[in-house]
């Protein structure tokens, strides 16, 4: 949409087809799907056991987060949580950001979750293998 | 082509979603994404809590003390009925892409649904937290 | 509550538009004003009254409503009678466009009272007074409810509506068995009204590059032809980001398709079918 309808002299053909078709976009909205898919058992057994854990102290916490399934769980919650927050956040900006900020926040977001999930599962590791 | 006016002021642009009727589909949509973005920032609290967790137990104490706030227990109920809306709009959508649902009468009716798991499933989460908190 | 098919129009609803300020996000030359108010005509019982969207390209003014006040013993059942009354009676400035008046040409299109519809075949006893008579949304306007189709035919062009084939041609007709007709059912019967299209939000904020609900029927429609045998080149052309997904699945459009077809539907098997080639 020509905000400005100040037209170039282009046909309305050549602005409908642009720069052609990408001929790619099938792999992330597949992921997407994936991840969406994992996340469903993976985000119920986490608010189950936090309420389960409701008003347990530190020690007993960390006691659970350390058995292997808690905390290979928690590892796999992160990582499919993070990769389908980057998707669905890539989707978001792409949609409503259009000026040249876009490529900048989409960067910004993107590595911004990696360095998230990459906190977040080596402090998962630090309690899971410390004595 | 189409004589567009460039010696002329420009054609307005008819109203979009400034008249058109939130319907269903479109409120429902919408939900979804904002209850997505509100997750991506439950994601990152996750992140801060288990660094929390695994520095210590006085910054876990900390952490934990703003969850348990008054302040802490409203956001926390707000999180979680994003997190159960945007699940049960999660599942709705995954069934759609195996290309089901899709008649009217379905989409309203898993529409409708969605929104009385939320509910229910937020309910039942904070009251069995109640129980076990005893 | 259940909305059974897309004819079918609310009685009672929350809200009427999202709460929101009324030009909110309108560049200048776009935003409304208030217009002029034209009463009943004397002794009319049952009166109906339309605030109905006008704009002048001859004058330099800015958009605005206008509201008429309709004499319902005295026109048709249907929005696009009380438009030709107004026309006749009251203001013959106003301008629509329409042919056939039985919702098959797909001419009078346009928002009535807050959903895209067809006007010849909305009755005017189902809505709300004072009912709202806008353009379709988020498309230049030439004149009054008179929007500028141009880039969305432009779009229809881009997928190559044709049957495309790549052997000799038969001696006498391509052959297709009752079941494979049966597959482009549903779709072939669109009239490109673009009501769907223009009620889509994902278009309202990508149209220049999401093809949108209208467009991405029609493609399916010639995906699914068995005569077709351009699909690969179908495909390519449509697996993009943008040309075809910024579909969310919000679902607007299958909800205001004045012929009852499944646009959201379509675009779902596209999408099956793309997962489908590559796995």
């Amino acid at each position: 949409m020509d905000p400005k309808n100040i037209e170039n002299m282009r046909t309305p053909l050549a602005r409908a087809i642009g720069l052609g078709s990408a001929k790619e976009g099938v792999g992330a909205w597949w992921a997407e799907r994936v991840s969406a898919i994992a996340l469903v058992p993976l985000t119920l057994w986490f608010a189950a056991s936090i309420i389960a854990h409701t008003g347990s102290d530190y020690a007993t916490f960390i006691i659970w987060l350390r058995t292997p399934l808690a905390a290979i769980l928690m590892i796999l919650l992160l990582i499919a949580a993070f990769y389908h927050t980057v998707l669905g956040l890539q989707v978001v900006i792409e949609d409503y950001v259009h000026s040249q900020a876009k490529f900048a926040t989409m960067i910004a977001v993107r590595l911004g979750c990696c360095a998230l999930a990459t906190s977040g599962v080596v402090a998962i590791l630090r309690i899971a293998l410390s004595s | 082509m189409t004589p567009s006016p460039t010696t002329t002021r420009p054609r307005p642009l008819s109203p979009n979603v400034q008249i058109y009727r939130p319907q269903l589909t479109s409120v429902l949509s919408i939900l979804n994404r904002m209850t997505g973005i509100i997750l991506s920032a439950c994601a990152v609290v996750l992140v801060i809590w288990l660094v929390a967790a695994a520095w210590g137990p006085q910054t876990y104490a900390a952490v934990q003390g703003a969850v348990a706030s008054w302040v802490g227990r409203i956001v926390l109920f707000g999180a979680t009925f994003a997190f159960f809306l945007h699940l049960c709009g999660g599942i709705r959508h995954l069934v759609w892409d195996t290309v089901h649902g899709f008649e009217l009468r379905s989409i309203y009716v898993s529409g409708w649904a969605v929104v009385a798991a939320s509910v229910v499933l937020t309910v039942a989460a904070w009251v069995a937290g109640a129980l076990m908190a005893g | 509550m259940i909305i059974k098919s897309s004819d079918q129009v609310p009685r009672a609803t929350l809200l009427k538009r999202f709460p929101i300020p009324k030009n909110f996000g309108i560049t200048p030359e776009s935003r409304i004003g208030r217009g002029k108010a034209w009463q009943a005509p004397d002794g009319a019982v049952r009166a109906q009254t339309f605030e109905i969207y006008r704009y002048d390209p001859d004058s330099s003014e800015n958009p605005r409503l206008d509201t008429f006040e309709v004499d319902l013993d005295d026109c048709g059942p249907m929005v696009l009678d009380a438009l030709i009354w107004i026309k006749n009676k009251v203001d013959s400035t106003l301008t629509f466009r329409r042919s056939c008046r039985e919702g098959i040409c797909g001419s009078c299109a346009m928002n009535i009272d807050g959903t895209n519809w067809l006007a010849c075949t909305r009755f005017i006893s189902d809505l709300a007074t004072p009912t709202t008579i806008y353009p379709l949304a988020n498309l230049r306007i030439i004149k009054d409810l008179v929007p500028d189709l141009t880039h969305l035919f432009a779009q229809y062009a881009a997928i190559e509506p044709w049957l495309r084939s790549k052997t000799t041609e038969p001696e006498r007709e391509r052959l297709q068995s009752a079941d494979e007709r049966s597959k482009i059912d549903g779709y072939y019967e669109c009239i490109l009204c673009f009501c769907c299209t223009s009620g889509c939000p994902s278009h309202w904020w990508n149209g220049d590059r999401f093809f949108g609900p209208a467009v991405l029927l029609q493609a399916w429609r010639w995906l699914t032809d068995s005569r077709d045998e351009a699909k690969e080149e179908r495909l390519d052309n449509l697996e993009d980001p943008f040309r075809l997904y910024r579909c969310h699945t919000i679902l607007n459009c299958t909800r205001t398709c004045p012929k009852g077809l499944n646009p959201g539907k379509a675009i779902a098997e596209i999408k099956k079918m793309m997962i489908e080639r590559r796995s």
